[in-house]
Order: C-alpha cells, then sequence, then structure tokens
C-alpha cells in the first residue's frame, strides 16, 4: 500500500463516518458540522483524482458559503428533533434492514467485480504545468455551453423562486415604510388641546382624549 | 373535372344535412316559414344537382366515380372511410330520392299546416334525405350500413311524430324492433364479408367474389355451407327487414301511423326500395349463389301475391296502399330473384313515383275530410276534389299495368323475365306475380270506386267542408303524375335492354333473362302491342271489372262473401296470424325469457354476485388502500426505497 | 480541440422562450397590480411566438446540435406544439382563478414558462446531462409553483413533500445515469445506445443503473410505488397549478421516457419492459380502485392520472413503433382532457369556494346544462366511453400491447378500466340524478367558457374524427 493509498482510505473513512454522522447526531450543529467534515473529505479525495479546481470550489462554495448560512439558520431555529423523529424510530427497524440490503447490492454490483482497477485503464498523468481550470474552462464554454446556459437558468429560476417564496408583505407583520415616515406632518402626530384648569361648564374638550 | 364532380357529390348529399341542422337544432330561433324555406332550398339544390350528376354520368356517358372522401381510420389494413360512388345506379336512384323528397318536402307545407310539430318534421324528412343519399351513393359496406341505421331511425321517429298517440308509439316501436331482426341479419353480413374479403370497400369486394364462389365454411360443425350463400341470405335478410318481405313485414302496416307525406317518402317511394337497391348493388355477389338467388324469389313471391289479397279487406284508405306497396316490393324482389335486377331497379323507380302519388293523393282525401280515413265514410268524392281524383286515376293505373302507364312497362318486364327465369322457384313465382296482377287492380279499384264514385257515405258536416286541397299539395300531385305516366315508356329502351346498368348491375350469362327478352325487343310501343297479348293485361282488366261490378253495381255481394267465407275472412282480418304470432309467441316468449334472465340472471347473479358483489368487494378494497396514503413524508419515501430494493431484487439478480 | 459554432437556429424555440421569459421578469417589475394582466399577455404571445418558431422551422432528418446535446426531431416538435398549447389553455383558464384568490402575480407566468423551457430541454434532450438539467429546471419551478400559495398549509405541505421526494427521486436518477456513463463511457444518447451493444444486455453494472433510471422516471410521471406525492401535490396546490402540473409535464415525462428508454437504452429493452409491466400494472390497479374512494373530486383526478400513466406505460412497454406512436396519442389525449377536467373545476369555482369536492358537482345539470354536457363529454372520454377521444386513446395501447403478443396484459388493463369507469360515471350521475347542493349562478368569465368548451367539443370532435391525431402520433416515429 503506497502512500497515495493511504490517503484514499483515511478520507473515504472519514467521509463515509462524517456522512453517517450528519444523519444520526441529535444536535443540529454537530450534525451541519459533520457535514463540513464529510465536503472537506470529499475535496481531499477529488484532490487525489488531480481535479484540482472541482476540489477547492467545493471547500470554498460548499464549505466557506453554504454551510456556513446553513448554521447560522440552524442556529436561529429552535428545531426539536425529537418529535421529528417520532415516525422515525418506528420504521427504524424495517428501514434498516431495507437499508442493508440495497447497500449490499450496491456494493456487489459497484465493487471491484465491475469497477476493479483491471477494468479500467490508468488515466494519462499530466504535468505539473498542466492548468486543471483552463481545460475545465474550455469543454465548459465550447463543448458543455449547453447544458452550461441551462444550469444558469436554474439558478435564476431558484433565485426567483426563493425570492417570490420569501418575499410578502404579511398582514401582521411589522415593518418600516420610509416614505411614509418622511412625508409625516406635524398634525397627523400632534394635537393640541386647549387645557381649561377651572372647568367651565359647556367645556370638556379635555375629556375627549 | 373529379374534383369538381366530387364536391357536386358532397353537396348533393350534404345540403339536406345543412337544412336538417338548421331546422332541427335551431328551430327554436326561427320562423315556420324559415324552416320550410331552408329545408326545401337544401333539398332542391340537392335534386338539381342530382338532374346534372344524372346528365353527367348517363346522357354523357361520364366516368362513375368511385373514391374515398375521408378516411375515418385505418386499422389492421382495414380502412373505414366515407367515399363515394356514383355510377348509372346511383343516379338513378339519387333523382329518385331527391325529387320525390323535394315533392313531399313541399306537399307538407299544406299537409302539416296545423301542426305544432312544424319544423321538427322538416328537419327530420331533410335528415332522412341526407341518410338515403349517404345510403344509396355509398361505395363501401360501412357507409352503406351507417345509411341504412340513419334511414332506419328517422323512419322510427318519423313513425312515432305524433307520439302521444298510444298507437304511433306501438307501431314504431314494433318498426323497430322488426327492424334489428333484419339489421341483425345484415351486421352479420357485413361481419362475414370483412372476416373473408378483409376489406369494406365494394369494389375490392365485387373483384375478390368469383375467387371465393367455391368457398365453403362451417358455420354449425360438420356442416359446409356455400360462402356466398351465407353472406348474401344473411345480407338479404336485412334487405327483408328494410323492404317488409314476408315475415319481416309486420311493421310496414302499422307505419302508416305516421303523417302522410312521410309514408309517401319513406314507406313507399325510397327507404322501404333500400333493400332492393342493396340487392341490385351487390349483384356480383348474388350471381355466385343460386341458393340465395331462390330465396329471395321465393319470399318475393309470397309477399307479391298474399299481401296483395290482404289490401282487398282494408278499410283505411292509407292501409290500402300500404299493402299495395308491400305486395310490389314483393315484384320488385321476385325480379331480383330471377336475376333481372335492372328490371326490379326499374320497377322501383316507376314505384318510387306512382306509389308517392297514390299516397300523396290519399293524403289530399284525407286532408279534404279532416283526417278521416276509413273508405267506407267516403264515396263520390270525385265532383270535390277533381285533381285529386283524376291524378288518383293516374296513379292507380300506373299500378295496376294499365298499357302506356309508367306500372306497365315496368311490371310486365318483371313477369315476362320471371317467366324466362330457369333460377329454381321461377314456378310459383310467375304463379304469384300473374295473380298479383288481378288483386292489384281489384284492391286499387275497390278503393278507388269506393272513395270517388256511389253514394256519399260521410256525414253532413264533413260533407260540407269538402274542397280541393291548396296548390301546395295539388301541385306535386300533378308533378307527380306526369312521369308517373311517361317514365316507363322512356326508360324501358335503355334501362332494360340497354346499357344504362353497365358496370353497375352484374349479371351472368346463363341467367341474363333481360337479355333473352330483349332479343325481341322493338321499341316502347310494340312492347305495349305485345302486352295486349299477355294474360297481365286480362287479369287487370278483369281485377277493375270484378271491382266495379261488386261494389258499384251489387255491393251486397261482398257482404254475402263475407258472411258465408268466414273462415278465410277471419284468417285474413288476422293478417294471416303474424302479429299474433308475433305477439303470443315471439313477444310473449321474449317476455317470458326476459323475465327469467332479469329475476335469475341479472338480479341474483349478475346485480347480486357480479355487480353488486365486485363493487362490494372493490370498495372495500379501495377504502383499505387509501389507508396506504398516510400523508407522512417519510412513508412515501419508504415506499419508494422498497420499490427500488423491489426492483432491484427482480432484474439485476 | 477542435470545436465548430454549434447550429443555434435549431434551438431557436428554446431561445425564444428564455429571452421572452426574462424580459417579462424585468417588465413585470414595473407593473402595478391593476397592469399585471399586460404580464399575462406577453406570457401567451410567448406561448404563440413559440409555436410559429417551432413550426415554422422546416428540417428533413433529426438534427443533433450543440456537440451532441441538442437534438431536434419530428416527434419532439409535435409534442412541443402540445406543451405550448396546453399552458397557453393553463394560463387562460387560471388568470381569473387566480386574480379572484389574491395570486395573479408575474411570478405565476414567469415560472410557468420557465417550467415551459425545461420541458422543451428535456423533449429536445440528447444527453443524459441536458436530460437531467432540464428535468431541474421544470421541477424547480414547479415546486415554486405549488407553494405559492404561502397562505394555504396545504399548498406549503404539498410543495414541501414534492420537493424532498423528488430531490429523492432525482438522486436515483443521477445514480442510475452514473452508472450508465460508467458503462458506456458518455452521455449522449446515440453513443450510449452504440456502448450499450458493445456491453451486452446482460450486462449487471447497466441493468442495475437502467433500474436506478427508471425509478426517476416513474416518480416524474407518477407511477405505483413512485406515486405517493400525486394525490397530496394535486390537491395540495392552487387548482390553477394543479392543472399545470397534470397537463404538460406529462407530455415532458413521455419524452424523457422515450429519450432514455427507446432512443439510449433500447438495447436493454428486454428488461426495461418487465420494470414497464410491473409499474403499469400496480398503477392500473392502484389508480383506479382508490380513485373511487375519494370524495374530492381533485384527488380522484389525481388518482386517475395515475392509471393514465399505466395505460401510457402500455403503449411503451409494448416495445414497436406502433406502440410508441400509441402512447404518445395516449399522453396528448390524456393532457387535454386533464385540462378539460381541472378546468372545470376552476370554472365552477370563485372567491372562498374550490367547487373541488364531488358533492360539488351534483346536480351540475340543473345549474348550467351546457357544462355538464361538457363535463360528462370529459368523463365518458377518461372512463374510454367509445367515440370520444379516450376510447380511440385506450383502443391504441391496447391493440399496440396485444401486438406485443401480451393479451394477458391487454385483459388485465381492460378490467382496470372497467372498474375506473365508474368512478367517471359516478360524476355523471352526480351532476344528471341528484338535487345541487347550491344554487349560486356560475360566475366565470367568458373567455374561459369558451375555452373549456371548445376543449371539451374538441374532445368530441377528435373522438367521432381521430385520425388526424393519430396520423400525427404516428409520422412521429415514421422517420
Amino acid at each position: 500500500m503506497n502512500f497515495e493509498q493511504l490517503l484514499f482510505y483515511l478520507f473515504a473513512a472519514a467521509l463515509l463516518g462524517s456522512a453517517l454522522m450528519v444523519i444520526t447526531l441529535r444536535n443540529p450543529v454537530h450534525a451541519a458540522l459533520s457535514l463540513v467534515l464529510t465536503f472537506f473529505s470529499g475535496a481531499a479525495l477529488w484532490l487525489l483524482l488531480e481535479a484540482e479546481f472541482l476540489a477547492i470550489t467545493l471547500v470554498l462554495v460548499y464549505v466557506g458559503a453554504v454551510m456556513v448560512l446553513f448554521l447560522f439558520v440552524v442556529m436561529m431555529l429552535d428545531i426539536n428533533l425529537a418529535q421529528l423523529r417520532e415516525g422515525f424510530v418506528k420504521l427504524l427497524p424495517v428501514g434498516v434492514v431495507v437499508a442493508l440490503l440495497v447497500i449490499g447490492m450496491m456494493v456487489y454490483v459497484v465493487g471491484p467485480g465491475n469497477f476493479g482497477l483491471e477494468k479500467f485503464a490508468e488515466p494519462v498523468g499530466h504535468s505539473a504545468d498542466y492548468s486543471n481550470t483552463k481545460e475545465l474552462g474550455r469543454v465548459l464554454y465550447t463543448v458543455y455551453v449547453y447544458p452550461f446556459e441551462i444550469a444558469a437558468v436554474i439558478l435564476l429560476v431558484a433565485i426567483i423562486a426563493a425570492i417570490s417564496l420569501a418575499l410578502r408583505k404579511r398582514p401582521q407583520g411589522k415593518r418600516q415604510d420610509p416614505d411614509l415616515q418622511i412625508a409625516v406632518r406635524k398634525k397627523d402626530r400632534l394635537r393640541i388641546v386647549a387645557n381649561n384648569p377651572k372647568g367651565q361648564p359647556g367645556s370638556n374638550a379635555g375629556d375627549k382624549k | 373535372m373529379a374534383d369538381n364532380m366530387q364536391n357536386i357529390y358532397l353537396t348533393v348529399a350534404l345540403a339536406p344535412l345543412v337544412g336538417a341542422i338548421v331546422a332541427g337544432l335551431f328551430g327554436r330561433f326561427i320562423s315556420r316559414s324559415v324552416a320550410h324555406t331552408v329545408t326545401i332550398a337544401g333539398v332542391a339544390v340537392s335534386a338539381a344537382l342530382s338532374l346534372y350528376v344524372f346528365k353527367h354520368i348517363v346522357i354523357d356517358g361520364g366516368e362513375p366515380f368511385n373514391g374515398a372522401v375521408y378516411t375515418w381510420m385505418v386499422s389492421d389494413g382495414v380502412r373505414f372511410e366515407v367515399g363515394f360512388l356514383v355510377d348509372s345506379l346511383t343516379a338513378m336512384m339519387m333523382v329518385v330520392v331527391t325529387w320525390v323528397s323535394l315533392m313531399v318536402h313541399i306537399y307538407t307545407i299544406g299537409y302539416m299546416h296545423d301542426d305544432p310539430g312544424y319544423k321538427r318534421f322538416f328537419s327530420y324528412i331533410s335528415l332522412f334525405t341526407f341518410s338515403m343519399l349517404m345510403l344509396v351513393m355509398s361505395n363501401n359496406f360501412m357507409q352503406l350500413f351507417f345509411g341504412w341505421e340513419a334511414v332506419g331511425l328517422v323512419s322510427y321517429l318519423l313513425i312515432g311524430f305524433w307520439y302521444k298517440r298510444p298507437t304511433a308509439i306501438f307501431a314504431n316501436l314494433k318498426a323497430f324492433l322488426v327492424n334489428r331482426v333484419g339489421d341483425f341479419g345484415f351486421l352479420l353480413g357485413i361481419a362475414a364479408v370483412l372476416m373473408y374479403f378483409n376489406s369494406l370497400d365494394y369494389a375490392d369486394v365485387f373483384s375478390a367474389a368469383p375467387m371465393m364462389a367455391d368457398m365453403t365454411i362451417q358455420v354449425i360443425p360438420g356442416v359446409e355451407w356455400s360462402l356466398m350463400t351465407v353472406i348474401c341470405i344473411l345480407l338479404f335478410i336485412g334487405a327483408m327487414g328494410k323492404s317488409a318481405q314476408v315475415p319481416l313485414h309486420v311493421w310496414l302496416p302499422d307505419s302508416m301511423e305516421g303523417p302522410t307525406p312521410i309514408s309517401a317518402l319513406i314507406h313507399a317511394a325510397t327507404m322501404v326500395t333500400a333493400g332492393i337497391f342493396m340487392v341490385a348493388r351487390m349483384s356480383p355477389l348474388y350471381e355466385l349463389s343460386t341458393t340465395a338467388l331462390t330465396v329471395v324469389l321465393v319470399v318475393g313471391s309470397i309477399t307479391a301475391l298474399f299481401m296483395g289479397i290482404l289490401g282487398i279487406i282494408q278499410n283505411d284508405i292509407k292501409r290500402v296502399v300500404a299493402y299495395s306497396t308491400l305486395s310490389q316490393l314483393g315484384y320488385m324482389t321476385v325480379a331480383l330473384g330471377a336475376s333481372a335486377y335492372a328490371a326490379g331497379v326499374f320497377h322501383l323507380m316507376t314505384h318510387a313515383f306512382f306509389k308517392a302519388l297514390l299516397f300523396l293523393a290519399a293524403g289530399s282525401v284525407i286532408i279534404g275530410m279532416h283526417h278521416e280515413q276509413d273508405i267506407r265514410k267516403m264515396g263520390g268524392i270525385k265532383k270535390y276534389m277533381p285533381i285529386t281524383y283524376w291524378t288518383m286515376l293516374i296513379g292507380s293505373l300506373a299500378l295496376i299495368g294499365f298499357p302506356g302507364f309508367a306500372g306497365f312497362f315496368s311490371k310486365d318486364a318483371i313477369i315476362e323475365a320471371v317467366h324466362l327465369s330457369q333460377t329454381p322457384g321461377a314456378g310459383f313465382a310467375y304463379f304469384a306475380v300473374l295473380v298479383g296482377v288481378f288483386i292489384t287492380a281489384f284492391y286499387s279499384f275497390r278503393m278507388f270506386f269506393l272513395v270517388f264514385h256511389g253514394e256519399e257515405r260521410m256525414d253532413k258536416h264533413a260533407r260540407e267542408h269538402l274542397h280541393e286541397t291548396p296548390w301546395v299539395v295539388t301541385g306535386p300531385l300533378i308533378a307527380l303524375a306526369v312521369p308517373s305516366v311517361v317514365v316507363g315508356a322512356i326508360f324501358i329502351g335503355p334501362m332494360l335492354f340497354g346499357d344504362f346498368f353497365n358496370g353497375a348491375i352484374f349479371v351472368s350469362p346463363e341467367r341474363d333473362v333481360l337479355g333473352k327478352l330483349g332479343e325481341n325487343f322493338h321499341g316502347w310501343f310494340a312492347f305495349i302491342l305485345h302486352g295486349l297479348a299477355t294474360p297481365a293485361l286480362y287479369l287487370a282488366m278483369a281485377g277493375v271489372g270484378a271491382a266495379w261490378f261488386l261494389y258499384m253495381k251489387r255491393p251486397d255481394i261482398p257482404e254475402m262473401i263475407k258472411a258465408r267465407a268466414g273462415v278465410v275472412y277471419t284468417v285474413l282480418e288476422h293478417k294471416y296470424g303474424f302479429d299474433d304470432f308475433n305477439d303470443k309467441v315471439v313477444a310473449a316468449g321474449s317476455r317470458a325469457l326476459g323475465r327469467l334472465l332479469w329475476q335469475v340472471g341479472d338480479v341474483k347473479l349478475i346485480d347480486g354476485f357480479v355487480v353488486n358483489g365486485t363493487a362490494k368487494g372493490v370498495g372495500w378494497l379501495s377504502a383499505v388502500i387509501k389507508h396506504i396514503q398516510t400523508g407522512f413524508l417519510y412513508h412515501y419515501a419508504f415506499a419508494m426505497f422498497v420499490g427500488l430494493f423491489a426492483l432491484i431484487a427482480l432484474f439485476v439478480f | 480541440m477542435e470545436f465548430e459554432i454549434p447550429k443555434m437556429s435549431a434551438a431557436l424555440p428554446e431561445m425564444f422562450v428564455l429571452g421572452m421569459a426574462c424580459l417579462i421578469l424585468v417588465i413585470d417589475l414595473f407593473l402595478t397590480d391593476k397592469n399585471r394582466i399586460i404580464t399575462y399577455l406577453l406570457a401567451q404571445a410567448t406561448l404563440v411566438g413559440a409555436a410559429i418558431a417551432s413550426l415554422g422551422y422546416q428540417f428533413g432528418s433529426p438534427e443533433i446540435a450543440f456537440n451532441g446535446s441538442f437534438i431536434r426531431d419530428a416527434m419532439g416538435d409535435t409534442l412541443k406544439v402540445f406543451i405550448y398549447l396546453s399552458v397557453f389553455v393553463v394560463f387562460l383558464y387560471s388568470r381569473s382563478y387566480l386574480q379572484a384568490r389574491n395570486l395573479f402575480r408575474g411570478e405565476f407566468f414567469v415560472l410557468g414558462l420557465f417550467g415551459v423551457l425545461g420541458m422543451m430541454i428535456m423533449v429536445s434532450a440528447h444527453s443524459l446531462l441536458t436530460l437531467y438539467l432540464g428535468l431541474e429546471l421544470l421541477s424547480l419551478s414547479m415546486y415554486a409553483l405549488v407553494a405559492m400559495n404561502r397562505d394555504s398549509s396545504y399548498s406549503s405541505e404539498a410543495a414541501m413533500k414534492y420537493f424532498v421526494l423528488g430531490a429523492l427521486a432525482s438522486g436515483m436518477l443521477l445514480y442510475g445515469m452514473s452508472m450508465l456513463y460508467g458503462v458506456t463511457g458518455s452521455l449522449e444518447l446515440s453513443q450510449i445506445s452504440a456502448g450499450v451493444a458493445t456491453a451486452g444486455a446482460g450486462n449487471m453494472v447497466l441493468v442495475f443503473g437502467l433500474v436506478f433510471t427508471v425509478v426517476g422516471l416513474a416518480f416524474k410521471l407518477g407511477a405505483v410505488p413512485f406515486h405517493m406525492w400525486v394525490p397530496d401535490v394535486y390537491h395540495g396546490s392552487p387548482t390553477a397549478v394543479t392543472v399545470y402540473i397534470g397537463s404538460a409535464p406529462k407530455i415532458a415525462a413521455f419524452a424523457m421516457v422515450m429519450r432514455l428508454l427507446v432512443d439510449g437504452l433500447e438495447g436493454l429493452q428486454e428488461h426495461w419492459q418487465g420494470m414497464l409491466v410491473i409499474l403499469a400494472i400496480l398503477s392500473l390497479a392502484l389508480g383506479n380502485i382508490t380513485a373511487i374512494a375519494q370524495t374530492n373530486i381533485k384527488r380522484m383526478l389525481a388518482y386517475s392520472t395515475i392509471a393514465h400513466v399505466g395505460y401510457l406505460l402500455l403503449g411503451v412497454l409494448s416495445g414497436s413503433d406502433s406502440g410508441y406512436a400509441s402512447a404518445m396519442f395516449y399522453t396528448i389525449v390524456y393532457a387535454l382532457m386533464s385540462l378539460g377536467g381541472f378546468g372545470m373545476i376552476m370554472l365552477l369555482s370563485r372567491t372562498g369556494f374550490e367547487a373541488d369536492r364531488l358533492d360539488d358537482f351534483k346536480g351540475l345539470n340543473e345549474r348550467s346544462p351546457w357544462f355538464a354536457f361538457m363535463m360528462l363529454i370529459l368523463m365518458f372520454s377518461m372512463a374510454g366511453v367509445p367515440v370520444f377521444l379516450g376510447f380511440w386513446a385506450k383502443l391504441s395501447v391496447l391493440s399496440a400491447v396485444v401486438e406485443a403478443e401480451m393479451v394477458w396484459l391487454a385483459a388485465v388493463a381492460v378490467v382496470f378500466s372497467i372498474i375506473g369507469a365508474f368512478y367517471y360515471l359516478r360524476v355523471v350521475k352526480l351532476m344528471y340524478f341528484d338535487k345541487p347542493e347550491d344554487n349560486t349562478p356560475i360566475d366565470s368569465e367568458f373567455d374561459v367558457r369558451v375555452m373549456l368548451s371548445a376543449n371539451s367539443l374538441a374532445i368530441l370532435v377528435l373522438g367521432l374524427f381521430p385520425g388526424a391525431l393519430m396520423s400525427l402520433c404516428v409520422n412521429a416515429f415514421a422517420l
């Protein structure tokens, strides 16, 4: 076993273990942090495959941006996981059996019998000045320009969907309206009340308050 | 040119449909006069174009048209199409149908003047004209069947037009049921054609038929039947229903419950002749089966003779004409059976004119008599209704085959053809048609004398109001009287002995009786002279004479005969017992069987076990399965995983 | 590396719809609620324009563009035109419905158009990547549309379920696609087809990938047991969204099935045929039987959709060109009927009243004989009563199955369609033989009435003359 293989097994184990932790840990913050670890391990595996650009993007985008945002949300909401898990526990035994069976079959099919090292030629290595980023960019804007454009549209739709669902005027919601604040006049807010200390008859303006 | 003609054919068929739709669906929004104007205009367009088509095909010798207008669907290589086959036979039928229909449309303005269902009536008769045109213009069995059923439907609607009368409802139900029997045979026949020829197109079937001539099939295991005989007889059963041949004739007399214009149009001139037309159209098939021709011949001669006899004892003016129609349809059928298709169709044409004339004239009498139809309460009407009198006389003379009138040529040709025919059963048929001539003359003039001559037997009130009918009634009478006189002389040469029907009707040489007859044919006038030497004319004269003697001179003799010949009279009174048999055996038997099936089969087995049982079972199952849909997301996801697992387990390992 | 500029003109309709959708998005920002109708009109104009662009482009044989990502063929163009047509009708039905519920917002139409774009991409996809991206574009638009009515807890629940299950199904589909890529080494369908031929139908990984792919497809179609989202989503969404989901996306899903299973994996037919048989029978059984127990007509139609998917699969699994044509015919017919059925619910609804219970159809004949008749046409057609269009659709898939020598399967399908007839005819019974529960006059816009009548009458008329539509479908596979 050379060093590369050692690293592979190390990160692969970390990836599986942390992924398992994401769905089993009780504390949502811990689960989210486990997911961060999963991404890191994945990025490391990609580095081993000489996919540097993807690995770094994964860390930057998912770990740096998405997961941080996710953690914010998790921390702001007080989620009671115990309640969510009620039904989950009931089905757990059957679920575990089915999951194990499916995993077993997957391992059998995807395992060395069909995807062993001897089945595929080793990819050609590249020299140190080879730019992964440049090559990706080249095919992305030529051969894959059509899927690339569609992906862009998907993101646009995601933005529209998110905004249209989140941004709305609740009748009971409280919000500021600077327009109205500026346009306010004295008479809207202030009322001069004539004070009549002697309590003359016929004048009860003071009571109107 | 072909496209042009195709458009004309389409217009001929569709113009009456447009009229029917306007008057039928939008009747609420239009006035009575608009309704009749639209429908008459539609039929008039058809009639004018039909004449043009007739000129194009027959006189100018244009190419017959055979083509699909619209392909409805193609299934298993069988094309279901709407298409037209327009040759001389079709062209002739188109002219007859549209012109008689036009006359009837006009006549209806007068006859139905006070009827609340005025617009409905116009809609129906236009719809009928459309259906009949689809039937005669068809180039395939599917459209033929469509037209066949459509005319049946309209006939049903019109017989029950006065749907508040229980007798009318009974009559239309009867017509409907009896025609179902015929249509069942017809449909089986078409199915057999489809099964063995794998096509519904006339041309395909006719060209393939000679190869099938010797084919036999086993309908009942162990019994070999000729395929052609089976197909032809099945199709003829359809014709028996539609053209009222014994024993499926029982609906036609009762159909007189409908208004008189439709009796003229549907139950005399056009629809009832659809069966005759169909057999003539299918002549390439019938020529392949002597057995089928014999059946046709015998059924026709029985109808011609025995239905005529019943005409003698009828007292309802329309029923007399109805029985004469039955008898004449028998003549046509006899002609078909004797392979003299052209003679049958020729008689169909002349009959259409003079029988429509007789019906309309009878209708005119009925209008004059304020809807009294009993001839015993008439008499001496001649002086009140001269136009009706003379036209009725022309019609009657044409009917009995008085020399020179249209009916003479066609009927004499049939009698001569049967005389020459070698088809088994021809001997009996010849006897039947000869005796039929006497009987026809007798009952026709019995009615004629009773209605128009002799003492006035109507009550005083009726007599005061008796007067000639308006021009919309008499106009069509005169218009129909003209062809009733002349069409025979004009067309006998080309139609029977010329090449009029070449390509439309096929007769095998050894059965070509008309061809043999034609060897001695030297023009229509010679035909009349020849007619003077045949027994038919003298039998007819004897019939007229007997009618005059018995009903004008010695009216006491019929009464005496009636009293003496009790048994015979009772048999006739009961119309040979067909109706009683149908009522007591067929109908009662069906009802008993129906009740049995209903109580045991339906209520217990089907309703109790199959329907309610399965419905309950399914309902229960449904309520159980409904609970699978719990609404919980993880149940759904779990179901998906189980599905995935099952598929992998089944297909990968 | 050589690179050719792709032939852009082949994708003109897609580009037009994308451009217009973005334009409408921007224009909508500057409109007040009073002028919102402009958004609606522009959206409709976009669909009309796209139809012109699709129909106006002449090509001989199928054209592949964008380096094998995109294909333009007769089947695709026919399906696209019916997608435009369906969505046009959906928008038309929806306008007054949305206005009455304060949901008349630009996003509905913009997301609707993006969904159309997604469907077009799926229909024209020629690689696994575009197929998947088109699907995601469509799904994302639909998730958002379902959740559009934020004040309804039903809608939110439905959207959530749809989203989670959809993500799960997408994951399975992607996993299956990765297997296919792993064996054949290509994303392009024609090269996958070649790769399958090389690897042979017995290749275990291919079959494994196929199972996951079929599961993904079954989810999108709503075939049992991947159907669970259908009733909840149909029920929970605003009816305007239900009619959208229930019509055009089915056409796109059919295209996806054809692209993946026929264009790409025809070599594995012996395997997917068996899978589809199971899915079809389960869908027919569960759809038809469960529909009987429903009291909500939207749920009932949802289960009827599941059953219809079963028939559609029958056509596909027969595995011949005539079978594919019959499935395509069925899909289009189903979309037309579904539009009419949900359209009728929208027609009867009014502010504060959804008309989505079966009881709301009681005595419709007394309230409006015309629309009762229209609904009768729709129900008869769905039940497959002869002369109506639905009958021909059922007949054609059944005859395809019989041709494929699976008579027993056709018999099973007939039995379930008889069971299915019950709940369609029950609606007819309610309309004609029961007393109405409320006698409020039907309050609906003129254009909706006209469109709905045209929709139903089209089903009647096309049922009398099914030749034209059928030959359109047959021709789609003749090239």
